[in-house]
């Protein structure tokens, strides 16, 4: 983009480059501001340095802060040396070009910043990835204390305190209340698997068979519905051949069923839960229906947090649904949470064949 | 004894623990469990059944879900004066994390931190610095 109050220079400007570059101009600096807020791709500024309402340094200055990542090219006839140097060495601007200018210092020019921006962009990213393993890496080791040597030092605990018990009740009961923890430890190691498989792994596309599929979960929580109590329907509609990851869908749907399962209300006499998937146009939509419990409605938005736990029922680890979260983002597809408090929970994930 | 306990931990086995510790040394103490710290702090408001004129001691663990164990010492800081003078905190925790022991140390309601789960060692401990207490 080019600011100057001259329309000849702007003109000029855009008969040079506008073959090889998308160009705008901006006759003041209010319509150049338009520009950048309506086209965040622009990658490099050239401003006029007199301009009437605000000198192109001033300019410079302000998007500097407004707008930070394109690069800034100042133009100037004037030999206001001190200013310009002043800007530069504040960081306001990337270099100056003379005015009248000759093509090839454009050109130059603009092949230098765009370099310049490249690589600045390509920190950007990376550095924000680094920033977010890091967060993570901080709550994992946060979590570690609590969820893995929790989990030892209650049975250790518990270990020492069975010494002094005699009533072989309260020693079975103490068993069974040290399998409950330990299960909770494995599945924590379980999903701290899925989770690492899930940041390191590569896709792999597959024509997918949902039948298939919902057969291998039917047989897995048809015995969970049994012990439970629970009415558990599946059902499968697919006429068309849908392409995506096999091992991230099982994952994703085995996730929301055990949530289905495991957050139901045992006060309720009818419990159920429901699952389906129809495809449709090369899309995907499996729904996960359950009468349990229900989310507190400030609490649906941190569901798919990492260990975010919105209950206290249950042994929850706080890895399923951000796992979801995480494979649906990989698969392009989204998840939408329908819930009522001590009615059910409904999931509804929406997939894209690929 | 003149002392009555609230243990709030999601861990069921880890409120077992404590209890039984609690009551291997008097099996009369009156001991109360709670997994979530929304469903004690409703209690201590209510004050209905738990131990009324007893000296309670609360043995909270930090990390519960919905409502942090830092949450609950929030609210009860929020309670009249005369309900929280019937009270002493003590956290019960398996973080290793500096943050929260500075947190701990630095908050006048809590007494102090205690690895978890509650062992002989730690509740002759909170005994001998509470045990001769009065409301």
């Amino acid at each position: 983009m080019y600011v100057d109050d001259e329309q000849d220079n702007l003109f000029g400007f855009k008969a040079t480059l506008r073959f090889h570059y998308q160009v705008f101009t901006a006759i003041d600096v209010t319509q150049a501001i338009a520009h950048l807020d309506a086209n965040p791709d622009i990658r490099i500024v050239f401003s006029d340095q007199r301009m009437p309402e605000q000198t192109g340094i001033d300019f410079f200055e302000a998007i500097r802060v407004s707008h930070p990542l394109p690069v800034r090219i100042l133009i100037t006839a004037y030999t206001d040396v001190e200013s310009v140097i002043d800007a530069i060495n504040k960081g306001n601007i990337f270099r100056y070009i003379k005015k009248p200018w000759e093509e090839s210092d454009l050109f130059s020019a603009i092949e230098e910043a765009n370099r310049f921006y490249v690589t600045n962009s390509l920190l950007t990213v990376k550095h924000d990835e680094l920033q977010k393993a890091y967060n993570e890496l901080n709550k994992f080791a946060y979590s570690i204390t609590h969820d893995i040597r929790g989990p030892i030092s209650g049975l250790m605990g518990a270990i020492d305190v069975a010494r002094d018990i005699s009533d072989i009740n309260e020693v079975k009961e103490m068993l069974y209340l040290m399998e409950k923890s330990l299960k909770k430890l494995d599945m924590y190691v379980i999903n701290m698997n899925d989770y690492y498989s899930l940041q390191r792994g590569e896709l792999v596309i597959d024509e997918i068979d949902f039948n298939e599929i919902f057969e291998e979960c039917a047989s897995l929580f048809e015995v969970i519905a049994k012990v439970n109590k629970v009415t558990f329907k599946m059902n499968v509609n697919q006429n068309e051949i849908f392409r995506s990851d096999k091992v991230l869908i099982k994952m994703i749907i085995h996730n929301l069923l055990s949530n289905a399962f495991k957050y139901q209300d045992e006060s309720k006499t009818e419990k159920a839960v429901e699952a389906s998937v129809e495809i449709m146009n090369g899309s995907a939509t499996i729904t996960v229906k359950d009468s349990g419990i229900g989310i507190l409605g400030n609490h649906i938005g941190e569901i798919f947090n990492l260990f975010y736990r919105a209950t206290s029922q249950n042994v929850g680890s706080g890895f399923g649904l951000y796992n979801v979260k995480t494979a649906l983002l990989k698969l392009n597809g989204h998840i939408e949470v329908a819930s009522v408090m001590n009615q059910g929970t409904t999931f509804k994930v929406i997939l894209p064949s690929i | 004894m003149n002392l009555a306990f609230i243990i709030i931990d999601d861990s069921e086995l880890d409120c077992f623990i404590a209890k039984k510790i609690i009551q291997q040394n008097d099996k009369s103490t009156k001991v109360a469990t709670f997994t979530d710290a929304i469903s004690a702090l409703r209690q201590i408001n209510d004050n209905t059944d738990i131990h009324s004129n007893l000296l309670t001691i609360i043995l909270l663990d930090l990390r519960l879900p919905i409502m942090s164990g830092f949450e609950f010492v929030e609210e009860f800081e929020r309670l009249p004066v005369n309900v929280r003078s019937k009270y002493v905190i003590y956290v019960l925790s398996s973080s290793m994390n500096k943050n929260d022991k500075s947190r701990v140390d630095s908050n006048e309601n809590i007494i102090k931190m205690l690895d978890k789960p509650l062992t002989k060692t730690s509740f002759d401990v909170i005994m001998s610095e509470v045990g001769a207490r009065k409301i």
